[in-house]
């Protein structure tokens, strides 16, 4: 029962229009506009927004943030938000479909930009920058291809991990090069 | 014929590989740290300044620097594992193959021989990876902690200078606003009755995120006694969970209930790993 | 040889801190906002906001401020319902 309750809407706001609203923050939505999406005023959103992570904190079972999971990785297909799409340029808008549908392309963009952190650049800010990809759809991505990416490497460990390192060999060397190579490049064996 | 397996065997050629790699592989990494030594000492000052200088209230900009510096000690991790697997286990494993048999008289001496410099060229990697560990607190620990205090007391006196001086949209009467909030809200005229929204300012609004990191640093004391005691001392973590709550809701009261959910939450996530020994 | 190595370093973190501190970060600059204090009028009847009716309807002309059902939260409850 306490797992009901913990479920219930906040000010009208179902845990899938929150999980929606919050990938569509992370594609650039303001406040304002994801409140007037949901029917609401800011205050009101706010508060929901300030309460629904306060749910998930309470819920030890982690069913909550599962949940939020799922329905953030929906959330192109959630009717209030399906015609509400921040600015793009009509490149990025071909990646933002693209990293949805193509698995490849989704890991070699997670491994690259996770080592343009690792080269001291925003890498989200880089993925925007060089693909047009907001935050937000590269999340809705990488919930869309979990499930698939566990049975991979479930099945071949070796092989993932092997495209894997072809990925960051290939980033490593690409922010080395922009950056005039690595600290220690000239020291060998 | 027995004879066979006490015949000695000699290589000195293995002997002076092995010394000679051994060699190689000490001033790899005796230079892997050197540069590791300079890059960092070299970069706290500059830690520090860009830290200073940084007006984003996440201190962004030196957070991607930080993580760069920490991408280089890693390249450096990279390069000597790399080598260890290449040039140091391999060059074992090979030679191992070419011994007499481990269990003639002859193959054990080399057999030991080898297994000591494999110890020895672990022992140093050992040492490098300390090393690692040292240089990556070194930099972590470049700038002091951020001052939250001295932001949250600038946002109370902000809110005070303000209070009073909104008057409604609709009437012009005024409105004194009766506490600090932290997120928008609908504050009823006193005259003319109509709702008002009422917008914090973006540092009110940051309180909100900052409070608990704010009550956790007010408390560590506290938790540095629980993590000191040994065995650790439930009660010393349970005094340290209560306080820390309690200076939490004192910053932001409004989300005292919500926070006392979640504080009986992290207290049964406690007893319950404790339960465990 | 040992200046060329030094040079190696300071020229890495120069170009690092000029990164770090250049480079837009993502979702930009937050930009610090003053309090502020504004009124809803109803886009129908052009009234203010009125406190009697509560926050979801227009209190003249019931025009839907707000299309949703208000529950208990942090500083709205149940009652703003109009």
């Amino acid at each position: 029962m306490s797992e009901n309750s913990l479920l219930e809407p906040i000010h009208g706001i179902t845990l899938e229009d929150y999980s929606a609203a919050c990938a569509k923050i992370g594609s650039g939505l303001s406040e304002a506009d994801v409140a007037k999406a949901l029917g609401v005023e800011v205050p009101v959103w706010q508060e929901a927004n300030l309460l629904w992570p306060e749910r998930m904190k309470q819920d030890s079972t982690f069913h909550i943030v599962t949940l939020f999971g799922q329905y953030f990785g929906a959330a192109d297909k959630h009717p209030k938000f399906s015609n509400l799409k921040p600015a793009a340029s009509t490149e990025g808008s071909g990646n933002v479909e693209k990293i949805k549908a193509d698995k490849d392309f989704y890991q070699e963009l997670e491994v690259a930009r996770q080592v343009a952190y690792e080269y001291g650049l925003d890498g989200a800010q880089w993925i925007l920058d060089k693909y047009g990809i907001p935050l937000g759809d590269f999340q809705i991505a990488a919930s869309l291809w979990s499930d698939q990416i566990h049975q991979d490497i479930q099945a071949n460990y070796q092989g993932y991990n092997q495209r894997q390192d072809a990925y960051r060999a290939k980033y490593q060397q690409l922010f080395a090069d922009a950056q005039g190579g690595n600290v220690a490049d000239d020291i060998d064996f | 014929m027995f004879g066979l397996f006490d015949k000695k065997y000699h290589n000195p050629e293995l002997l002076e590989m092995i010394g000679h790699t051994q060699e190689r592989w000490f001033a790899f990494l005796d230079k892997l740290e050197n540069r590791m030594h300079e890059m960092c000492t070299a970069a706290v000052p500059e830690i520090k300044e860009v830290f200073n200088q940084d007006t984003d209230p996440y201190k962004r900009a030196h957070g991607h620097m930080l993580m760069g510096l920490h991408g280089q000690i890693n390249q450096m991790r990279q390069k000597a594992n790399k080598t260890k697997e290449e040039s140091i286990f391999y060059f074992i494993d090979r030679a191992t193959t070419q011994l007499p048999d481990f269990i003639s008289s002859a193959g054990r001496e080399y057999h030991d021989k080898l297994r000591i410099f494999r110890l020895d060229c672990i022992n140093r990697h050992n040492i490098f990876e300390e090393k690692i560990a040292w240089y990556t607190l070194m930099l972590n620990n470049a700038v002091e902690e951020q001052d939250l205090e001295t932001f949250y007391q600038e946002q109370l006196a902000a809110f005070e200078d303000i209070r009073n001086k909104f008057i409604c949209k609709q009437c012009g009467g005024n409105i004194a606003i009766a506490k600090i909030f932290f997120i928008a809200t609908y504050i009823t005229c006193p005259f003319c009755q109509t709702q008002n929204t009422f917008t914090p300012s973006t540092g009110a609004q940051m309180v909100l995120h900052q409070a608990r990191s704010l009550a956790e640093q007010r408390t560590a004391h506290l938790l540095k006694a629980y993590e000191a005691s040994k065995p650790k001392n439930s009660q010393l973590y349970q005094q340290y969970l209560r306080s820390m709550f309690d200076e939490w809701n004192k910053i932001v009261p409004d989300m005292a209930t919500e926070n006392e959910k979640f504080y009986q939450r992290m207290l049964h996530d406690h007893t319950n790993s404790i339960n465990h020994y | 040889m040992g200046e060329d190595k030094e040079k190696r370093t300071l020229t890495y973190l120069e170009r690092l801190k000029q990164k770090a501190i250049s480079q837009e970060n993502y979702g930009g600059e937050v930009k610090a906002e003053e309090a502020k204090m504004e009124v809803r009028d109803c886009p129908e009847c052009g009234a203010g906001r009125a406190f009697r009716q509560g926050l979801t309807a227009c209190a003249y002309c019931g025009f839907k401020f707000m299309n949703t059902r208000l529950t208990d939260g942090v500083h709205i409850k149940k009652e703003n319902n109009s």
